[in-house]
């Protein structure tokens, strides 16, 4: 995913802001991120990047 | 709505659907029912659309014909890997796994909203389409295609035990609670016989909810006409 999208993304539950939090990124200027984790600056629920596809699905909708 | 209802049963019924999807879909909306759809969304290139359901890429693949990029939302990562051999995972396609009736994306983030072939699998499609509401900016365009009510009772049976059929009527009603103050319906039919398809078309009002300002002036029709209620 690409950082800018935290400009649109939000919690799915409560609506409110998510913080990113890198643990991979792909070489370069603006590089994709392609692993890490989106957590919400309210309710703390985290959200998961996994191969660059933020998992944004409420926990009681994940595998 | 039955089976559907739970949504763990929805996601293992996706896994398996998926692999068939893009066979049978083509029978009951096909590239020219979609094309047709496309000129009534009317996207602009640089318009951020979200393609709520986008599963296989079916309709994606349409809409990249209008405009430069697509955010792609789907709840199955089943879904998905059909859509990633198409377009790669990281391109003119943006992926996200959500749930449409809680979408992860802030109020009036788009210009508008595609969804075909998902709302029939929605446990509560009033939810989702204030969803769709809140997440496109007023004035901008909502369409959703689903499958039309069958008029053959033994098909009725079999619809009503497995997912969301509606018609033109049934439409206006979940749009109309959703909030939505414009829309128009339009049947489509590959051919005499087939499954009917219907599509809305909706104009995110320009306030939210219970507001008494006019909704503005009337859209003209497409080249169909939009069904009697």
């Amino acid at each position: 995913m690409k950082e800018s999208l935290l400009d649109i993304v939000c919690c799915p539950l409560d609506k409110h802001d998510l913080d990113l939090e890198v643990t991979e990124r792909e070489a370069g200027e603006d590089g994709e991120i392609t692993a890490g984790t989106l957590t919400c600056t309210d309710c703390g629920e985290t959200y998961p990047i996994e191969d660059g596809i933020p998992n944004l699905l409420p926990p009681d909708m994940r595998e | 709505m039955g089976i559907l209802e739970d949504k763990a049963n929805a996601r293992l019924f996706y896994r398996y659907f998926s692999r068939v999807y893009d066979t049978i879909n083509p029978y009951i909306w096909d590239d020219r029912m979609r094309n047709q759809a496309l000129e009534w969304f009317d996207a602009d290139r640089d318009d951020r659309v979200l393609d709520v359901g986008a599963g296989t890429g079916f309709a994606t693949e349409g809409l990249l014909n209008h405009v430069d990029e697509v955010y792609a939302l789907d709840q199955s990562r089943g879904q998905f890997e059909q859509a990633f051999t198409k377009f790669g995972k990281r391109g003119k396609v943006r992926f996200h796994m959500g749930d449409a009736e809680r979408l992860p994306f802030k109020d009036d983030s788009f210009d508008k909203l595609w969804s075909s072939g998902s709302i029939e699998y929605w446990p509560n499609p009033v939810a989702a389409l204030r969803e769709f509401r809140r997440v496109v900016k007023p004035g901008g365009t909502v369409l959703v295609v689903g499958p039309d009510y069958p008029k053959l009772r033994v098909f009725q049976t079999l619809a009503d035990a497995i997912m969301l059929f509606y018609d033109a009527e049934e439409a206006e009603e979940m749009f109309t609670e959703a909030g939505f103050e414009e829309t128009r319906h339009f049947i489509q039919q590959r051919h005499r016989g087939a499954p009917r398809a219907i599509t809305t078309v909706a104009t995110v009002p320009e306030e939210a909810e219970s507001s008494d300002t006019d909704a503005g002036s009337a859209v003209e029709s497409g080249s169909a006409e939009p069904v009697d209620r």
